[in-house]
């Protein structure tokens, strides 16, 4: 009886774990912690903040979103037209700076594209994605 | 033993039957667009196979990058349509995963995630984009790599600087690769360069960025 128990919930429990598996594998180029940001690489309002005038403030939004409202002194910085304003951005640039790009909010991808780009092929240090993005900063007015 | 199996599996298929009413055909799509496209668009195509009319409550791009567009707002029992996808390619590189979410009134399935895959071909890839040189540095050679992607073909490039604080040499690496030496004539004055790249007989451009920097500021 307790055999004929254990067997029934091992075959339900590999049934279960069946559409798992098939959706490990469908869904395999979009596994979400491919996408999640390394805790070191994050910042909040507060801690950028803290760091003052040392800090460039890089808005990852559409031009648009941008020419509404954006962070003080921020630059805009979109892949939309990357060509034309990293080399703005690139100007105003020094070693030593820190970079916080943000976007709309916690949900959106663009702030770390920039920020993966500003590694990788401008190869600057100290880049930072900003928790929360823009609405986060709004809030915290 | 048997019946149970039997009946769990039943009950998976008369679930799955019973909130199958707007059938994707696909929900992801794979976009592959030329060098010269601006945008890359995907069809997402769907049927009511239920017996009640399906409205649309709300179509949301992941991005501003994308768009989504219904041809209806109500789909009656049968009726086939679909969701078109717009990705605006702008500057960006390589694999691009964007999500269209689409809400309907289907209690059984009120809402489902669109994917459009985009791999946008990478004629060239540069690294870095940008080299400087801090104020009172030694003017050295700093080399930017350049690398063909696998689907192209490139001989030769052409490098040219907007200005004529630096100077660059283009040398061929080999295996669809080359060094470009970027050097300024002198670092004691805050200058900068865009220096153009381009791949011979194609019209395409790529950009990096020459600057001697001031001194890091206090932290």
């Amino acid at each position: 009886m307790t055999s004929s128990l254990v067997r029934q919930a091992l075959i339900l429990a590999a049934l279960a774990l069946l559409p798992g598996v098939g959706e490990a594998i469908y869904f395999r180029h979009k596994i979400s912690w491919q996408s999640a940001i390394p805790p070191s690489e994050l910042v909040t309002v507060a801690q950028a903040h803290a760091w003052g005038e040392n800090v460039i403030w890089v808005d990852a939004r559409p031009d648009e979103e941008f020419a509404h409202d954006h962070v003080p002194g921020a630059l805009s910085l979109n892949e939309d037209r990357w060509n034309e304003l990293l080399p703005q951005f690139l100007a105003v640039w020094s070693p030593g700076r820190k970079i916080v790009v943000y976007c709309s909010s916690l949900s959106c991808n663009a702030s770390l594209e920039i920020a993966v780009r500003l590694r990788k092929e401008a190869q600057l240090p100290d880049v930072f994605v900003l928790e929360g993005g823009w609405e986060a900063w709004l809030k915290r007015k | 033993m048997k019946t149970h199996i039997l009946a769990f599996i039943l009950s998976i298929i008369v679930c799955f039957g019973a909130r199958a009413e707007l059938k994707w055909d696909k929900t992801e799509v794979e976009l592959h667009p030329t060098p010269a496209d601006k945008q890359a668009v995907g069809h997402f195509t769907y049927q009511n196979t239920g017996k009640e009319p399906i409205h649309f409550k709300s179509v949301h791009a992941s991005c501003g990058c994308t768009t989504a567009q219904t041809q209806k707002d109500q789909v009656p029992p049968g009726d086939k349509g679909e969701i078109t996808a717009t990705f605006t390619i702008g500057d960006r590189t390589g694999t691009q995963v964007k999500t269209v979410t689409v809400e309907t009134d289907d209690p059984a399935n009120p809402k489902t995630v669109l994917t459009l895959r985009t791999i946008i071909p990478q004629q060239l890839e540069i690294t870095p984009t940008f080299v400087f040189w801090k104020q009172g540095e030694k003017p050295d050679p700093k080399t930017i790599t350049v690398k063909v992607g696998k689907e192209f073909t490139v001989n030769h490039i052409k490098v040219t600087s907007s200005s004529p604080d630096f100077q660059t040499k283009v040398e061929e690496a080999g295996k669809g690769e080359f060094k470009i030496d970027v050097q300024p004539k002198e670092t004691n004055n805050l200058v900068a360069s865009t220096l153009t790249i381009q791949p011979e007989d194609s019209q395409k451009v790529f950009y990096a960025t020459a600057r001697i920097t001031n001194a890091p500021t206090v932290q």
